[in-house]
C-alpha cells in the first residue's frame, strides 16, 4: 500500500543515502582559509553533484529542469541541513532570484539563454542598492538612457553580494528621472563582461569581501536585456524580492534548526555546562523558537504555492528568521566562551551558523540590514500585516 | 436550534476536517461574542452546542470528534475569557473519562457530561501549578484498613473542582501503586473541597482534600493503557488546552489594540500611524504567528492524524515535545501581549472599566497552570544530555 506518508519517507531515505555518499567528510576544516578560486571550484563542483542528483534547481518547473514537489523539496532541505551539506552560496542569486526573475517576466528568448547556462554554472548578482538608496531602494539614481537599440547605464551600487565572480548582474536603474520614483525604474540583465564595469571589493564587519561595489561609466545594454515593460521593473524587482523569502528561508531555518542547534548543544556539552539550569532553560527556549520558526517556513511556502500568502508574512518570516540567528549566535558566543574569539576564520561554503559563533555574530547583521532592515520589516508588518495607518508624508 | 458539530467519520478528508473546525470555530466566536467580555455561556448552552461532548463517542452521545476540536473551544475561551468549567470538565474531565477501561459508570458519565447533566473535574497534580514541576506526582493514595479501601491527600489550585457534580481523583492503587483514578461525589463524607479565590475573577480554583474518606471499590477505576504514559498524556492534554486558551487571549488582545490605534488619535494622527506602536503591534503579531505555528503542532501531536496527511505517528516523547514548547511559549507571549495590550491602549487600559486587566490576570494564571514554562523547559533540556 502507497500513501502520501509512506512515498515521503521512501524519498527521505534516498536523500538520505545520497547524502551519506556525496557530503565530503571533513569539508568545513577544508574549507577554512582557502584561497577565493579554491572556494569557486569547490563550489561549482557541489553544484554539479547536487545537479546530478535533481536536487540542484528541484523548486523550478519541470520543463526548466525541476517540478519536484513542494513536500519533497522540504523534505530534501531538511535532510540536506541535518548532514551538513555545504551551501549552495555562489549559485545563490542565479538559481533563486535570477531564475524567478526571468520566469516571472521574462521573455522565451531570455529564458532559455539564460536557465540552461544556470545550470551549467552561469553566476548571478543583484545589483539593486546604491549608496543613496538603501532602505529608501526606489529612491535610485543609477541611470539608463535609450540610444536606439541600447540603452546606456551609469551609476554605482552597493552591497553587490558575489560581483567579483559573476557572469551576470540583475540590475535596476532608472529610465524615466521625471516620473514618481516607483514608475521610473526599469530592470536589465547586465552582462559583467560589458566594457565600463569596474568592480571593487568592500571588506565587510567580519573582514569577508564578497561585498563589493559596481561602478558603472557608459556600459552599453542592449534592449532585449529589459525585463519586463520600460519603467516597470519596480514590478518585477517585488518579484525577485518575494523570492528571496520563501523556499531561501526554508533552507537557512533548516540549517539553523539542523546542525546549528546541535552545535549549540555540543558547545554547552564541551564547557560542561548541561548541568546548569540557566543554560538549558536558554537551550530549550532556542529549540522552542527554532522548531517555530522551521514551521512557519513550511506554511509560508505551503501557502505561497496555494497563491495564499498574506501581504505580510515574508515579512514575518525574513524578521524573525534574522533576529533569531542573532540570539542563537550571540548566545552560542556568550557559551563559547573566550575560545569563540580565537577562531579567526569561518569555512566558506557554510551558511550563517557554521560553528565559528564570534564570526557568525558578527555576521547575523547581514541578515537584519540587508533585504530590508529589521526596522522596515515592522513597518510594513504592521502597515501591510495589521492594517495600520501609514506615517503621514 | 441544535448547533452540535457535525459527526466526523474514518472517511473524513483533511478538507472536511478542516471546514468542520472552521465552522465549530466560526459557531463558538459567535455565540461568545455575544456578551460583554468576559463572557459567561450557560452551560446549557454549551450542552446543546456539543462543546461539552465534543470527545465523547456518539454510541454515548457525543460528537465522537478529537482534542483537535477541543482546542478549537479553548482557543475561542481563551479569546473571550470566558468563564465556566470547561478545563475542568470537558477537557480534563473527559479526557480522563476516555482513557479508562470500559465501564458502564463511566459510560454513564460520559453521556451525563454531554447532555450537561453531570460536571465532572479531574484532579490531577498535587498543586494546580504542580509545584513547579511538571507531573508532579500522584496527589492521593488509597490505603486498605479493616474497615476497608481509605483515601487520603490533598490537591490546591483545581480547575473547576468546586463546581463539580464528581471529582476524578488521581491515586495510587493499594497493591501495586500504579496509577488510578477514583471516582468521587464531591459531597462524601471525608472529602473536603474549599473553593480558592484568585485574582482572575474568570476561573475557579479549589483545595480538594481526602482525610480517609471511605471508598467502594467499585469506585476505583483502572487506566485502559499504560498508567504513567497515560498521566503524562493527560497532562499534556492539559497543558496545551491552556496554552490554546493563552493563544485565544493573545489574538483578541492583539485585535484589540491594533484596533483601538486605527481610531484613537493624539497629536492630529491617529496613536498607531506613529512608529513606536507600530513596531510594537508587529511584535505582537510576531509572539501570536509563533504561539499559533507551536499550539498547532501541539494539538496535532495529541489529537493524531485521523485522515493520515502528516508523516508518520509521533511517539509519546515526540507529543510531550511538542506539548512542552507549545506550553512554554504560548503561555509567556500571552503575558507579554496582554502586558504590551494594556500599554499601548495608555491610561484607558489601565481602568477597571476596559477589560484589558481580565486578559492580563488570565495570561499570567495560565502561565502557572500545568506547568510553568521553566518547567516545561526544564522537561525539553531532559533530551539535551
Amino acid at each position: 500500500m502507497t500513501s502520501p506518508a509512506r512515498d515521503l519517507e521512501e524519498f527521505r531515505a534516498s536523500v538520505r543515502a545520497w547524502c551519506r555518499a556525496h557530503v565530503p567528510v571533513g569539508w568545513r576544516a577544508a574549507q577554512t582559509g582557502i584561497p577565493d578560486a579554491e572556494y569557486v571550484a569547490f563550489q561549482q563542483w557541489w553544484f554539479a553533484e547536487l545537479r546530478a542528483a535533481g536536487y540542484a534547481v528541484p523548486h523550478w518547473p519541470a520543463e526548466w529542469g525541476g517540478g519536484m514537489p513542494l513536500a519533497r523539496q522540504v523534505v530534501l532541505y531538511s535532510e540536506l541541513a541535518a548532514h551538513d551539506a555545504p551551501r549552495l552560496v555562489l549559485a545563490f542569486v542565479a538559481i533563486h532570484h535570477a531564475a524567478a526573475t526571468l520566469l516571472a517576466a521574462g521573455t522565451d528568448e531570455q529564458r532559455r539563454r539564460h536557465l540552461p547556462a544556470i545550470l551549467d554554472g552561469e553566476t548571478w548578482v543583484q545589483g539593486f542598492s546604491e549608496p543613496e538608496a538603501g532602505s529608501d531602494l526606489a529612491a535610485l539614481r543609477t541611470t539608463a538612457r535609450r540610444d536606439g537599440d541600447r540603452y546606456i547605464v551609469n551609476g554605482q551600487k552597493l552591497w553587490a553580494s558575489g560581483a567579483l565572480q559573476a557572469d551576470w548582474c540583475l540590475l535596476l536603474a532608472r529610465t524615466d528621472p521625471d516620473a514618481p520614483k516607483r514608475r521610473g525604474i526599469s530592470y536589465f540583465l547586465l552582462d559583467m563582461r560589458s566594457p565600463g564595469i569596474d568592480v571593487r571589493p568592500i571588506k565587510n564587519a567580519v573582514g569577508e569581501s564578497h561585498f563589493c561595489e559596481i561602478f558603472l561609466s557608459d556600459v552599453a545594454v542592449p534592449a532585449a536585456g529589459l525585463v519586463g515593460p520600460e519603467n516597470g521593473g519596480w514590478r518585477v524587482a517585488q518579484e525577485t524580492l518575494g523570492a528571496e523569502r520563501g523556499l531561501t528561508m526554508l533552507e537557512l531555518a533548516e540549517r539553523l534548526g539542523n546542525a546549528g542547534f546541535r552545535w549549540l548543544v555540543a558547545a554547552c556539552s564541551r564547557q560542561g555546562l548541561l548541568d546548569d539550569s540557566l543554560v538549558t532553560d536558554r537551550l530549550a527556549a532556542l529549540e522552542t523558537e527554532l522548531t517555530a520558526l522551521r514551521g512557519l517556513c513550511r506554511g509560508l511556502v505551503e501557502r505561497h504555492e496555494a497563491g495564499r500568502a498574506g501581504p505580510a508574512d515574508a515579512s514575518i518570516v525574513k524578521l524573525y528568521y534574522s533576529e533569531l540567528l542573532q540570539r542563537m549566535t550571540d548566545f552560542g558566543t556568550e557559551i563559547a566562551g573566550l575560545s569563540a574569539h580565537a577562531v579567526l576564520r569561518k569555512p566558506a561554503s557554510s551558511g550563517w551558523e557554521s560553528g565559528a559563533w564570534m564570526l557568525d555574530f558578527i555576521g547575523s547583521w547581514e541578515w537584519t540590514i540587508p533585504g530590508g532592515t529589521s526596522e522596515i520589516q515592522r513597518t510594513i508588518i504592521a502597515e501591510r500585516g495589521l492594517g495600520l495607518p501609514r506615517e503621514p508624508a | 436550534m441544535n448547533a452540535a458539530p457535525r459527526q466526523l467519520g474514518d472517511e473524513t478528508s483533511p478538507e472536511d476536517l478542516a471546514e468542520a473546525r472552521a465552522e465549530l470555530r466560526a459557531i463558538a466566536r459567535g455565540l461568545l461574542g455575544k456578551t460583554r467580555v468576559p463572557a459567561a455561556p450557560g452551560w446549557g448552552l454549551m450542552a446543546s452546542s456539543g462543546w461539552l461532548g465534543l470527545e465523547v463517542p456518539p454510541a454515548l452521545d457525543g460528537a465522537g470528534a478529537t482534542f483537535a476540536e477541543v482546542a478549537v473551544i479553548a482557543e475561542e475561551l481563551g479569546r473571550a475569557v470566558a468563564r465556566g468549567s470547561y478545563l475542568g470538565s470537558a477537557v480534563l474531565g473527559v479526557g480522563t473519562l476516555r482513557e479508562l477501561a470500559r465501564h458502564p459508570a463511566t459510560d454513564d458519565l460520559l453521556r451525563r457530561t454531554a447532555a450537561g447533566d453531570a460536571v465532572p473535574a479531574a484532579v490531577l497534580v498535587p498543586g494546580g501549578s504542580a509545584g513547579g514541576r511538571h507531573g508532579g506526582g500522584v496527589p492521593f493514595w488509597l490505603a486498605r484498613t479493616a474497615d476497608g479501601l481509605r483515601l487520603n491527600g490533598q490537591a490546591v489550585f483545581v480547575p473547576d473542582a468546586a463546581e463539580a457534580t464528581t471529582l476524578l481523583v488521581l491515586a495510587r492503587a493499594v497493591d501495586d501503586g500504579a496509577p488510578v483514578i477514583v471516582e468521587l461525589d464531591p459531597q462524601a463524607a471525608g472529602i473536603v473541597i474549599e473553593p480558592q479565590p484568585v485574582l482572575d475573577e474568570t476561573r475557579r480554583l479549589a483545595m480538594v482534600r481526602a482525610e480517609g474518606a471511605e471508598i467502594a471499590t467499585e469506585s476505583v477505576r483502572r487506566f485502559a493503557g499504560d498508567p504513567r504514559a497515560t498521566v503524562r498524556r493527560l497532562l499534556d492534554r492539559a497543558a496545551v488546552a491552556v496554552a490554546c486558551d493563552s493563544l485565544g487571549l493573545s489574538e483578541a488582545m492583539l485585535d484589540a489594540t491594533v484596533g483601538y490605534a486605527r481610531v484613537r488619535e493624539q497629536f492630529g494622527r491617529p496613536v498607531g500611524s506613529f512608529q513606536a506602536v507600530k513596531h510594537a503591534c508587529a511584535d505582537m503579531l510576531i509572539r501570536v504567528r509563533v504561539a499559533r505555528e507551536l499550539v498547532a503542532a501541539a494539538v496535532t501531536a495529541l489529537a493524531g492524524d485521523p485522515a493520515g496527511i502528516g508523516t508518520v505517528d509521533l511517539s509519546p516523547a515526540d507529543v510531550s515535545t511538542a506539548a512542552s514548547m507549545a506550553k512554554a511559549y504560548a503561555c509567556e507571549a500571552a503575558v507579554e501581549v496582554a502586558g504590551k495590550a494594556m500599554q499601548l491602549h495608555g491610561g484607558i487600559g489601565y481602568t477597571w472599566e476596559s477589560g484589558i486587566h481580565l486578559y492580563l490576570k488570565r495570561a499570567a494564571l495560565n502561565r502557572s497552570l500545568f506547568g510553568a514554562p521553566a518547567a516545561h523547559r526544564r522537561r525539553l533540556a531532559e533530551r539535551y544530555k
